[in-house]
């Protein structure tokens, strides 16, 4: 057997220890260290160093999906909607103001939308400039995440869609029976959901 | 005597914590992700080297899991399952990327320069005796071509067989073995080129 050969066997018998093999390495040093430095990368191979958790965003989306989806039915464990913006205050204060108009905004809505069946046809929808003045522009989401990759990029507009389309719904709901306690939660959930999104935004955007 | 009063567990055990993902429990959902967030991700960044990366994949992976809690019956170990999945998101990218997952090159005949034997770099002070550094070894892999790195770390990393990993990533079982001995004989190349440079010993 020789050396080419003693090293083409290894992708069968990758420990030298066939006959043929131990013939070869007996008289050959090279290919002896050869042998022994394979079993000590095939050792030191199950200890490499595992990786560190991956960033919160990661489970965000996922519970953001899983929303989406109705796989979560639930009520969600109790955490502060922009608790994260009290770690990391920086440029992105302006949002937690911003977030806060936001849900008073969608809280008079509801309410306005509940206290007499004679004003729901007379009261306009929050819509769309509404929610741009409360500072939540759809389009700030997307240019703060357009530094991250196209993968992720394609998955906040996803999930901005989704977001948008469950308001909508819930909005829908609340016209549909004003005095509907379920649906009034709802549509404050979505907007919860919508502040979430830009939370995680401006969280990995975020040096 | 009073009987000391039985505290409640405030923990999953990960059985309970399936059933009730299934029912659409968040909390429960938050279980099954911490408890193998750091495995699945591991996975995922060992395999493209890459974060950014790797955090997408094993998002996809936990999403893909969930959407199918449903049909979980336990036959088989939640994190075997898990695991299967998430190496099957990765090399669905790979090959989305257009990336050789494994290399359809069998074995090579003799003349080829993979099969010259070696030359040593001043052998003994550049040779892999005793141990290798993780971080190295870690830095190596990364250094991978990406089918190579796909076979090391499925077989010797993650401890997958052969014909597991045929059946994976569509190979034969001599395929698989080819590779996997070609990457370990490119990262023990890899591992003395690096200790051959902080030696500042010159290559022959």
């Amino acid at each position: 057997m020789t050396c080419v050969e003693l090293q083409q066997s290894l992708a069968e018998i990758e420990d030298g220890s066939s006959a043929e093999q131990q013939h070869h390495l007996r008289s050959c040093s090279s290919c002896t260290a050869l042998v022994e430095e394979l079993a000590l990368i095939i050792s030191s191979a199950p200890e490499l160093i595992e990786a560190d958790d991956p960033s919160p965003r990661v489970w965000n989306s996922i519970e953001i999906a899983l929303r989406q989806e109705g796989l979560i039915r639930s009520q969600r464990a109790k955490r502060p909607v922009i608790s994260s913006f009290g770690a990391r205050w920086g440029w992105a204060r302006w949002m937690v103001p911003a977030a806060a108009v936001l849900l008073i905004m969608a809280g008079t809505y509801v309410n306005r939308r509940s206290s007499s069946r004679q004003m729901v046809n007379n009261i306009a929808p929050l819509s769309t400039p509404d929610v741009a003045a409360a500072g939540l522009n759809d389009d700030e989401l997307l240019e703060a995440v357009s530094d991250q990759t196209p993968v992720a990029q394609a998955q906040y507009q996803d999930n901005l869609r989704r977001v948008n389309e469950y308001i909508q719904d819930a909005k829908m709901s609340v016209e549909a029976n004003p005095g509907d306690e379920e649906a009034r939660r709802s549509l404050l959930e979505a907007y919860q959901e919508k502040a979430m999104l830009f939370d995680m935004a401006m969280d990995r955007s975020l040096p | 005597m009073t009987e000391p009063r039985q505290r409640q567990s405030t923990e999953f055990n990960e059985a309970e914590a399936i059933e009730r993902a299934k029912q659409g429990d968040a909390e429960a959902f938050q279980a099954l992700y911490d408890r193998h967030k750091r495995r699945v991700y591991s996975l995922c960044l060992r395999m493209t080297a890459n974060t950014a990366e790797a955090e997408d994949l094993a998002q996809e992976a936990f999403l893909q899991l969930f959407r199918k809690i449903g049909t979980f019956r336990g036959e088989s170990a939640f994190s075997t399952w898990l695991h299967r999945l998430s190496v099957n998101v990765v090399l669905m990218h790979l090959r989305k990327k257009s990336l050789p997952v494994v290399s359809l090159e069998e074995t090579t005949q003799g003349g080829n320069e993979e099969d010259t034997p070696k030359k040593d770099f001043g052998a003994d002070d550049v040779a892999l005796a005793g141990s290798i550094d993780r971080l190295q070894l870690q830095r190596a892999v990364d250094s991978l071509p990406p089918g190579y790195r796909t076979i090391f770390v499925l077989h010797d990393v993650e401890g997958y067989e052969h014909n597991e990993i045929a059946g994976i990533v569509g190979c034969s079982i001599g395929n698989s073995k080819s590779q996997l001995h070609k990457a370990r004989m490119k990262l023990r190349d890899l591992l003395r080129m690096n200790r051959a440079g902080k030696a500042g010993i010159p290559k022959q």
